[in-house]
């Protein structure tokens, strides 16, 4: 097969694949504008025309929407960076350490990273409301951050660990401390990594129910949650208003990761598992 | 380093898990073995009472096969279509950065949202399925989402959608890392397309594999978000989840102490598959 030809074959390969996991949230921004099948008609047929009342339905149909967006928003950028900050110094710590297990422990971190939150949240929420932080901002990120820390500390251990130490032994010489190294050294080195792990750890956030869902009773309250509470409570949502809502709670994620593409391959699992 | 040093850097990751995931773990894993909830005035000593009520609970022997089937056939099916699109993706295209972002957006979609979504576009009035059968002159259907036997396949398609373009996500910088040359010589050799995947792209990736495996029998051991609102677990138990069962005991019918308990069961058996994969993952690193 000629080189051409073999382009040709995976241009069409992967319109085929866009085709089928883009169809549905085409189907969906669609509907968010009105454009909706009417399935009764034969063959089907199309109903309009294109309005963007389903936006301002949903402050209707959740009054609160646009303060939970903001919720989310916060509870999101709070939760990634704390997680990321954190795990920055302990993934510097294990690559640097002399320790001859750090490479066991780094994985450990990733069988934290695969235990889903419903192993401890129960007992989680019983903590959390022993010390008042149940139903509160600060409650939401400390938990939403320790769910997503063991990731981040795997990705950043990866990538830590594949600098050479010469700047490090460098800085030190120049009479650098501790975090002068990590601040000023290591940090700079490595910030498309840092932001990448930040940029997955906030779609994370932003699209974690349980957590939030357990651990608040509607004074915080996230979209995830504010989605469930409709579809449990029986206060069914019209397709057109639950599809404006979908497609304004995608958009900020959307927008974050199209601004950050550039470096969101930092983000690898990789250099962690030695691949 | 110094011990300071350590204490330093270790100390703020060491506080947050600790407090947040390792202590209310095991104060969950003390509560499993007594009658402890938070509106219990005297703590008595159960035993194995809890593991006993729910092992003996036909409808958590059903979330137990659910999510057996569910793990089983959803991790390979997001492997190889995950893989499939990264191979797809490896070498340099016009537009290929377009492609890349476009193909990751389903995993942006929350668990939640898509389970909205895909109840909506499985619904007759306007839903996608009924569209495409109209058009070929095919009656309605039921949505597959209400069907005994299919509620179970329907929620694993439904998060393969969402978790395959992760995969992707995950494998294309390392797929994309390969050198020209060890294509070029498998090419050379006259390998075919199975012939480069199984000698070139696959061992260049095995371990990242293992990795990504792990990761995602960890998110299908705790499926919860997606079935809620497809299916609620139904019909009947046909797509229960032992996260469903463990989140409706405790907060549902307020039977906190089964709630804790069928949740560390769930933490039991990632860990389980942890020690294999710290097993294989250690061996690689040996060699």
């Amino acid at each position: 097969m000629t080189a051409r030809r073999r382009d040709a074959t995976r241009v069409l390969l992967l319109a085929a694949m866009l085709v089928v996991f883009l169809a549905p949230l085409a189907w969906t921004a669609l509907a968010s504008i009105g454009l909706l099948p009417d399935n009764s008609t034969r063959p089907p047929s199309w109903t309009g025309p294109a309005t963007l009342e389903h936006f301002s339905e949903i402050g209707i149909a959740e009054p609160t929407f646009w303060q939970e967006l903001a919720t989310s928003t916060i509870a999101a950028a709070c939760a990634a960076t704390l997680a990321v900050a954190v795990s920055f110094f302990a993934a510097y710590g294990l690559a640097r350490s002399s320790f001859r297990a750090n490479r066991g422990v780094t994985q450990g971190f990733l069988v934290l990273a695969s235990l889903p939150a419903m192993a401890y949240v129960i007992p989680l929420s019983d903590v959390l409301r022993r010390v008042h932080l149940l139903d509160t901002l600060a409650g939401v990120v400390l938990s939403e951050a320790a769910v997503t820390a063991p990731l981040a500390v795997f990705v950043l251990y990866g990538a830590i660990a594949q600098l050479s130490v010469q700047w490090e032994e460098a800085a030190v010489l120049d009479g650098a401390g501790l975090l002068q190294v990590v601040g000023r050294v290591i940090l700079p080195l490595l910030t498309p990594t840092v932001a990448a792990t930040a940029v997955v750890l906030f779609v994370l956030d932003w699209n974690m129910l349980l957590v939030p869902l357990v651990l608040t009773s509607g004074e915080i309250k996230t979209i995830p949650v504010a989605m469930s509470d409709f579809f449990t409570f029986e206060r069914e949502l019209d397709w057109p208003t639950a599809a404006a809502a979908l497609i304004v709670s995608l958009g900020p994620v959307a927008v974050l990761v199209g601004l950050f593409h550039g470096v969101l391959d930092r983000f690898s699992l990789g250099a962690g598992t030695g691949a | 380093m110094s011990g300071r040093d350590r204490i330093v850097l270790f100390t703020p990751l060491a506080i947050l898990l600790t407090g947040w995931l390792v202590l209310p773990a095991l104060l969950g894993l003390l509560a499993t073995f007594t009658n402890y909830s938070p509106f219990t005035a005297t703590v008595r000593f159960a035993g194995l009472a809890n593991y006993a009520t729910i092992l003996s609970d036909p409808q958590f022997g059903a979330a137990a096969r659910n999510i057996a089937v569910f793990t089983v056939v959803a991790v390979p099916l997001e492997l190889v279509i995950g893989f499939g699109i990264a191979y797809l993706l490896r070498r340099p295209l016009r537009g290929r950065s377009l492609w890349r972002m476009l193909l990751l957006l389903p995993w942006l979609v929350s668990p939640i949202a898509s389970g909205v979504m895909w109840h909506f576009l499985f619904g007759s009035a306007t839903g996608v399925l009924d569209f495409v059968l109209g058009w070929l002159g095919q009656p309605d259907l039921q949505s597959p989402a209400g069907d005994l036997r299919l509620a179970l396949p329907t929620a694993i398609a439904v998060e393969v959608w969402r978790v395959a373009p992760f995969v992707t996500f995950l494998l294309l910088p390392s797929l994309s890392a390969i050198p020209g040359e060890r294509w070029d010589e498998a090419t050379l050799a006259g390998a075919s397309l199975a012939g480069r995947l199984v000698k070139v792209a696959i061992p260049s990736v095995a371990p990242l594999l293992l990795t990504i495996t792990m990761l995602l029998v960890g998110l299908a051991f705790g499926t919860f978000d997606t079935v809620l609102i497809l299916t609620g677990g139904g019909p009947g138990t046909a797509t229960l989840t032992p996260a469903l069962y463990s989140y409706g005991r405790a907060f549902g019918t307020n039977d906190w102490p089964v709630g804790a308990t069928s949740g560390w069961l769930i933490a039991a058996g990632v860990l389980a598959a942890g020690a294999i994969y710290l097993r294989l993952a250690t061996v690689r690193n040996v060699e």
